[in-house]
């Protein structure tokens, strides 16, 4: 390998139009990064390489969406929150679950159940794809 | 937790001491006659020259200086708003740097005055900040501006976030309403009521800090607010739909007030102190050490996650400990900042803070002052100038010059942490010289 001008995040929406979510794992100590980028920030290491990640995760955390914190345009997302969503692959990141309402958010809580099965889901935004997830149900 | 980087910091080549800060009034500048059409350069100069009077210092001992503006081409139709301003406080053919870390802007001008005088090059330097928050400069006119509309600064406020991915996954830029207080309430197992009493009590607090202070922009305290709308019980005003939910936790009390202001600060080399100082009688407060660092806003728990690395990195090179801390300052545009960074600093107990909040303790009043000028959303936001409005406030009351607001036992030892640009943190500790 070598450090490469490379347009990672174009390739990271074009993927997505072919239906695959693609992250980046360091060669040197095997942590994905995703979203994609250049480098390692757990070893270090210069380089990472195109890894497609499983959608696999969990969510540690719950936000409801709010007047300050709501678009026009998140309305096509139907119910939904906000959250610290972890990959089975290691990655942490913000991120938006779908299928979540403030019911089911103090039922999670007073059970107990958090962190929660979800899984990404590519969705389509004005213009371009992205990556959301859903909640897995039991 | 999020993989996080670590940074060791060194101690400084040589001490630096602040000897001069300068404030205005933090204001909406086109609401009054005599405030209107006021200029970039007739702000940042007035809070300059206070400092430099302060200090006891001419512009000609000045050596550089660095000027902060959050969006000076928003604002202010400006790519390098520090030429703009230099020959009002006569500093004319001096070189400056402008830097902007939005919010955390104030707090980063004391990183880069005392690198800069620490390191040698410089014996004096001026560190300055201004904003019109409020207000945005009317384009091919020398002086008016015209109110920052919501829709405005909204827009402008977007591009704070990461365009690649972070705007496109939808949740970084929004959870900065409420993701600490989701935080804090998870992880010290608050109900939903005590976590929203608890946001209320800190706006309460600042709301009487800022009554006290002649430079605040909102004096009213709540209770008088309550009894004009016909509420015996603040609370339940508090709780009412005169102070509406905004955000999943946050009511509208809890987020800043955007306003217009600039603030300035003189530091120079400790063993240079008396001549600079000349017959100044106030002691000099030296910055003992400055810690750094950055979540970008795709990062879980960005803040609370960057304040606990500044905290580490500041305590470590210091030695100093929590409980040598004897007045706390922290930007705190959304309320919730004030509690965790506070806890998270040590200067209240872990999983306790919330109650010294709701007690009253951390007003200027109380044993654990925070915020004793009012803090963002009662001293106001003029977004750069907030942090060294702060360190304004914080140096007059280690000096025993604050006035009615004056808090009970003379601090030596404050901490300062700034937070903003989505997401910079900035803490420091300072203390009052021997």
């Amino acid at each position: 390998m070598a450090i490469k001008l490379e347009k990672v995040t174009q390739t990271f929406y074009e993927n997505l139009e072919q239906g695959k979510i693609l992250g980046r794992k360091c060669p040197k100590c095997g942590a994905v990064e995703f979203p994609p980028v250049y480098a390692c920030n757990t070893c270090g290491s210069l380089e990472t390489e195109w890894y497609e990640i499983s959608g696999n995760a969990k969510l540690h955390s719950i936000v409801m969406p709010a007047p300050l914190s709501s678009k026009p345009e998140y309305k096509a997302l139907g119910k939904f929150c906000y959250g610290e969503i972890e990959l089975e692959e290691g990655s942490r990141f913000n991120g938006v679950v779908r299928g979540m309402t403030k019911k089911k958010r103090k039922q999670y809580l007073e059970e107990g159940k958090l962190p929660l099965p979800v899984k990404a889901a590519i969705y389509q935004r004005d213009g371009y794809k992205t990556v959301v997830f859903d909640l897995v149900e039991e | 937790m999020a993989v996080m980087n670590q940074t060791k910091i060194n101690p400084y080549k040589r001490s630096v001491s602040i000897i001069g800060v300068g404030c205005t009034p933090f204001m909406y500048t086109v609401d009054r006659e005599e405030t209107n059409g006021l200029t970039e350069g007739e702000m940042f100069g007035y809070a300059a020259l206070k400092a430099m009077e302060d200090a006891g210092v001419s512009p000609k001992d000045v050596d550089f200086y660095f000027h902060g503006e959050a969006s000076p081409l928003n604002g202010s139709n400006y790519l390098t708003p520090n030429i703009q301003v230099a020959n009002w406080f006569g500093m004319k053919g001096k070189a400056s740097i402008h830097h902007s870390e939005a919010c955390c802007t104030g707090y980063y001008a004391i990183e880069e005055a005392v690198n800069a005088v620490a390191s040698g090059k410089y014996n004096c330097v001026l560190s300055g900040c201004v904003e019109f928050g409020d207000a945005v400069a009317v384009p091919n006119h020398p002086y008016k501006r015209e109110k920052m509309t919501m829709e405005k600064f909204l827009q402008t406020t977007a591009w704070l976030y990461e365009r690649g991915y972070t705007r496109s996954f939808m949740a970084g830029q929004e959870l900065i309403y409420d993701d600490a207080a989701e935080w804090y309430k998870r992880t010290r197992g608050l109900t939903d009521e005590e976590m929203d009493d608890t946001l209320n009590h800190m706006c309460i607090n600042n709301r009487k800090n800022a009554s006290v202070n002649p430079l605040a922009i909102m004096r009213k305290t709540y209770e008088e607010e309550a009894k004009e709308q016909g509420f015996d019980d603040v609370m339940e005003y508090m709780r009412s739909p005169y102070n509406p939910k905004m955000g999943d936790f946050l009511r509208a009390g809890g987020l800043e007030i955007k306003c217009d202001g600039a603030a300035a600060v003189i530091v120079c080399a400790t063993e240079m102190v008396d001549k600079y100082m000349g017959n100044k009688s106030h002691k000099p407060i030296e910055v003992l050490g400055v810690g750094c660092a950055a979540c970008e806003a795709i990062t879980p728990h960005f803040e609370v996650t960057a304040t606990e690395e500044a905290v580490r990195q500041v305590y470590e090179v210091t030695g100093v400990k929590p409980e040598e801390i004897d007045i706390f300052y922290s930007n705190d545009f959304i309320i919730t900042s004030h509690l965790i960074s506070a806890e998270i600093a040590g200067y209240l107990p872990y999983g306790e803070g919330w109650k010294y909040i709701c007690e009253g303790r951390t007003a200027y009043d109380g044993d654990k002052p925070i915020n004793t000028n009012g803090g963002r959303t009662a001293f106001g936001h003029a977004h750069a100038a907030s942090g060294l409005a702060d360190l304004y406030e914080a140096v007059h009351q280690m000096r025993g010059e604050a006035g009615e607001g004056q808090v009970k036992k003379i601090p030596k030892t404050a901490m300062l942490r700034g937070y903003g640009g989505a997401q910079n943190i900035c803490t420091y500790i300072i203390r009052t010289a021997e």
